[in-house]
């Protein structure tokens, strides 16, 4: 079987779950949620793969998102066009976050990536062509032909099998001779040098590639409706709660990376109504998270099958013994 | 252990499978989003669902029950337009009240108007809310255009014309300079002495202040929110700008944490406004009394009267409004609120001046309340005080 068509068996799964949410919102969060998926993948490249500490992937969505507002309303590019445009944009500038990357580690790293985040938000907030502290209006939603994707259930035919396609290239990309330059990065830097691993190229490539996921979902919130944006939206607190999702699905794994998107993103609704604790609530599930689950549910996950692997492994050497 | 893990996964997963779907019941649904998590948010949201409640305690609206979702936007956007999908898709609400930020406000907009229901905006001033034309939108606030005529005509004729701007990059504050630039420049024909842009993060704005003092200007004016006008009228004074250079603020600057944090230095510093708390109307002392009884504010500001006028607006246009509340008129009923709001003429509440709407979806039409109050601080701390300086009525196409 082609290691393809699981996916797209996935797709077509996955195409149903619209068809049996209740209301249009449970679609609008669907939307979300796959967006955040594409988000948390890429963060995860970068932070779960190759181990470096970067607190500017949302100033790189927002570079996406406001790229590909810029290709639509301004040059007139349709959203397919305007996508990878953005990406391709986004790409550029995770090679230059990558660069400080090659001296820089841990904390400092993220110090400098911090910098990365404020400072882009901040430039929009001062720029009028890009809207400004009142926002970027008028991004369309995508279109084939007469068919336009505006309403949400619509949208979630270009948004899931984005985020699906994401899964697929990241564990194609762990499963590759790169995804295992990353882990010996992630592991220890010398240790990787000295086996022949191009730490310096691998560390870019690794920021790249984040960055054309952070680019991809931020163009899909761009032109997802009401088709606004506002430099508000890509502060310090999305970032914390990026991180929550990377961390609450544990770090380097990847349907860890899906599952922590799609719960964080559902506690995240889920507790708008209690907005005098929602705070305290998200900051109780952090805690907890890293109390009880330091490895994330991904961890907890290989965990499971690494206990079930070892008692089956016990088993068959017992019955082995046992045999006359 | 094991067991506490996996608990921890499924609770949400739970929880979202559990909530549930609305359906027409004879209930007016209204969703309100704010501002809350800041000094007095939760105070006015609170008391918006509080006089609901009282509407309901005295019988409702013509037998009609009302039945509030009060969210926080966080002042985000995002939040902002999830929030409102939610009432939309969600909750299946009749009527939209929202929100305080105009950032917020700006895609909410666009929402109602394609999924057709009304919004009543309480807070935001942004002139662009109404002039996209939205049939659905009425605002109960002073717009902008009519804020900035309002200080910079009075200081214009009294203190002077050549002003120095010091801006946050927030939507308030940069639309109030910009406003108040365009008055001075269409009026008088004069340009900015200074124009310096700041964060709205920052907190030291010395350095932005001594460059301005070096141009001697007659007015500082004071783009921002509340603790960042505190902070800039302060360290005005600290780099020696001396007090005949008059301050002047956004209409943030009527909210109780500028005299607070800004102690001593807010006295003089003026504000367009639409609500001062001194106010002697016997409403007017009504309404502090409550503000001060129930929810502890010494000193209402205008975020509190206009979420209240929000409030007794729209309960007026819903005793008006011919609703039939079942499954099938969801349509009908959101079309009826929206003229009965157009039909709200020469209301007279706490603000500076009458509230009136009409059909047409024009500024003009949509901007309720067009006229505006100059307050001026006489006294900073926490027991400040403040005096009404001017107040100005315009004509509904000014500032267009």
């Amino acid at each position: 079987m082609h290691p393809v068509l699981p996916w797209l068996g996935g797709i077509a799964v996955l195409s149903f779950l619209p068809l049996i949410t209740r209301t249009a919102y449970d679609q609008y969060l669907l939307n979300v949620i796959a967006i955040n998926v594409v988000l948390a993948v890429g963060l995860n490249i970068v932070k779960g793969f190759a181990g470096q500490v970067t607190v500017g992937h949302v100033a790189v969505m927002a570079i996406g998102a406001y790229a590909s507002a810029v290709f639509s309303v301004h040059l007139g590019l349709p959203f397919w066009l305007a996508l990878p445009a953005a990406m391709a944009v986004c790409a550029g500038v995770g090679l230059l976050v990558g660069i400080p990357a090659l001296r820089l580690e841990g904390a400092y790293l993220a110090l400098a990536t911090l910098g990365l985040a404020e400072s882009v938000r901040i430039v929009i907030s001062g720029t009028e062509w890009l809207g400004a502290a009142m926002g970027f209006e008028g991004i369309p939603p995508p279109h084939i032909g007469g068919f336009v994707m505006e309403t949400h259930f619509r949208y979630y035919f270009v948004v899931m099998p984005i985020a699906v396609m994401g899964i697929y290239i990241s564990f194609a990309i762990l499963r590759s001779d790169m995804g295992r330059a990353f882990k010996a990065i992630r592991e220890d830097q010398l240790a990787a040098a000295a086996s022949g691993v191009h730490v310096a190229k691998f560390k870019l490539i690794a920021f790249v590639l984040s960055a054309l996921y952070a680019g991809c979902a931020g163009s899909l919130k761009a032109h997802m409706a009401p088709g606004y944006l506002n430099p508000n939206d890509y502060s310090l607190q999305e970032m914390v709660t990026l991180l929550l999702m990377v961390i609450f699905g544990g770090i380097g794994h990847i349907w860890g990376a899906v599952i922590g998107a799609i719960a964080v993103t559902i506690i995240n609704d889920l507790t708008q109504d209690y907005y005098t604790y929602r705070m305290a609530i998200f900051g109780g599930v952090i805690v907890l998270t890293v109390m009880y689950m330091p490895r994330g549910i991904g961890g907890m996950i290989e965990d499971f099958w690494v206990r079930k692997r070892f008692a089956a492994l016990r088993a068959a050497t017992k019955a082995r013994q046992a045999a006359p | 252990m094991a067991i506490r893990k996996w608990a921890l996964l499924a609770a949400p997963l739970l929880a979202l499978a559990a909530t549930p779907a609305k359906a027409q019941d004879g209930v007016i649904r209204i969703g309100v989003t704010l501002r809350m998590v800041v000094e007095n948010g939760l105070k006015y949201g609170q008391m918006v669902k509080d006089e609901f409640e009282a509407v309901n305690a005295a019988g409702g609206i013509n037998g009609h029950k009302i039945e509030i979702q009060l969210l926080d936007d966080e002042c985000k956007p995002d939040k902002g337009v999830s929030n409102v999908n939610r009432f939309i898709h969600q909750t299946q609400v009749d009527l939209i009240i929202g929100s305080t930020c105009s950032s917020v406000s700006m895609p909410m907009v666009d929402i109602v108007t394609k999924e057709e229901i009304p919004l009543v905006i309480p807070q935001s001033t942004n002139q662009d809310l109404t002039k996209k034309g939205s049939p659905w939108v009425y605002r109960v606030p002073v717009s902008e255009r009519f804020y900035a005529a309002v200080h910079a005509k009075w200081l214009a004729e009294n203190v002077g014309k050549k002003v120095a701007y010091l801006v946050t990059t927030d939507t308030a504050g940069i639309g109030f300079a910009k406003q108040y630039q365009v008055y001075m420049k269409k009026t008088y024909s004069v340009d900015p002495v200074i124009e310096v842009q700041a964060q709205e993060t920052d907190l030291d704005f010395r350095a932005a202040l001594l460059k301005i003092k070096s141009m001697n200007p007659d007015v500082l004016a004071i783009g921002g929110q509340a603790d960042a006008i505190a902070r800039v009228s302060q360290q005005s004074y600290e780099v020696g700008i001396p007090s005949r250079v008059r301050r002047v603020a956004a209409s943030a600057a009527s909210n109780a944490p500028v005299p607070e944090l800004g102690g001593d230095s807010v006295k003089g510093l003026i504000y367009a406004a639409a609500f001062n708390c001194n106010d002697e109307r016997p409403e007017a002392k009504a309404f502090v009394k409550l503000t001060q009884t129930k929810y502890g504010v010494r000193c209402p500001d205008h975020d509190f009267s206009q979420a209240y006028d929000t409030v007794k607006i729209v309960t007026q246009a819903l005793k008006t409004a011919n609703l039939k509340l079942t499954a099938g008129s969801h349509a009908a009923d959101r079309m009826a609120i929206r003229d009965a709001m157009a039909n709200v003429k020469d209301f007279h509440g706490l603000a500076s001046g009458p509230i009136s709407f009409c059909a047409a979806p024009t500024p003009q039409c949509r901007d309720g309340n067009r006229t505006g109050i100059l307050v001026e601080y006489t006294k900073g701390g926490k027991d400040y005080d403040t005096k009404l300086l001017a107040r100005v009525t315009f004509d509904a196409d000014f500032g267009l």
